[in-house]
């Protein structure tokens, strides 16, 4: 499905978490609480809510070091057609992902780390991401389509 | 927010040990999940079980734990199967095919069942 880009989105909420361990899961609560209103189907919001927490934890470990007084900002947007989530840390270059497809065989044989799932994670739970950064930022967006999502919930479209 | 605590106790049920975990999956549980699967081999040759009834959070941390844990079971040639894990943990097993490597059954019964059943 095309989706348009232009329309302008409306703001839910500009939240912030300290780069400390565990705090990925304040920030998948605090999301799923911010989207709440808009009545996403349990199985998309258990989604949305790992992305969150994976791209939050990124964030914090590899973007930020897991310093306390480096935040993770996270806004949370849409428009009728679509929900965005960006997530941004203080690192820079390029946002610091396992670039290696995880390859369960391989884990299991000891060939790849048993690490490295996070990317994965979130690609696998959410309909886009985006990954910008400049000298200072990393910004992650996760983008879900909400039109599919509707006529999901109504039972009319298998997605 | 504080960091749950994670917990896991071993059982000997027929046909191999049930790990009961409560809590939270995370790079936290290694300590505890490492001792605890290494009590669950000791003087058991039959199946281990990981029971997630309890379980409300497994990062990507947490998935690479259970796959060194599955690592473990292949290379001693254990079945380690799973049971208990909310629909969309099912998901997340299926799509990282942890599910291909390890049974994925519903309750402890049917998990149990294909244990003694070997």
């Amino acid at each position: 499905m095309s989706v348009s880009r232009n329309e302008s989105h409306r703001m839910l909420a500009e939240l912030s978490v300290p780069s400390a361990p565990g705090n990925e899961r304040r920030a998948m609560e605090e999301v799923a609480g911010t989207v709440e209103s808009l009545g996403l189907p349990d199985r998309t919001l258990e989604r949305l809510k790992t992305a969150v927490a994976e791209a939050t934890m990124n964030a914090m470990e590899h973007g930020n070091r897991y310093r306390e007084e480096a935040p993770v900002f996270i806004e949370v947007s849409a428009t009728d057609a679509e929900l965005s989530v960006k997530i941004t840390d203080e690192g820079t270059g390029p946002a610091a992902f396992d670039p290696q497809t995880p390859d369960l065989e391989a884990k299991l044989d000891g060939a790849q780390t048993p690490r490295g799932w996070g990317l994965f994670l979130i690609k696998s739970m959410v309909d886009e991401m985006n990954v910008t950064g400049d000298e200072r930022h990393h910004t992650v967006e996760l983008i879900l389509h909400l039109n599919g999502r509707k006529e999901a919930s109504d039972g009319r479209k298998a997605l | 927010m504080a960091v749950k605590h994670f917990e896991a106790e071993v059982r000997r049920e027929p046909g191999g040990a049930v790990l009961d975990l409560r809590g939270e999956i995370n790079g936290f549980a290694q300590e505890t999940l490492d001792a605890a699967y290494a009590e669950a081999e000791k003087e058991n040759s039959g199946a281990i079980l990981l029971n997630f009834e309890e379980v409300d959070y497994i990062n990507s941390t947490g998935i690479a734990l259970i796959v060194g844990l599955l690592a473990r079971a292949r290379a001693a040639k254990r079945d380690l199967s799973a049971y208990g894990l909310s629909e969309h943990y099912v998901e997340i097993f299926n799509i990282t095919r942890l599910s291909d490597f390890m049974g994925v059954f519903p309750d402890e019964e049917s998990a149990l069942d294909r244990a003694v059943a070997g």
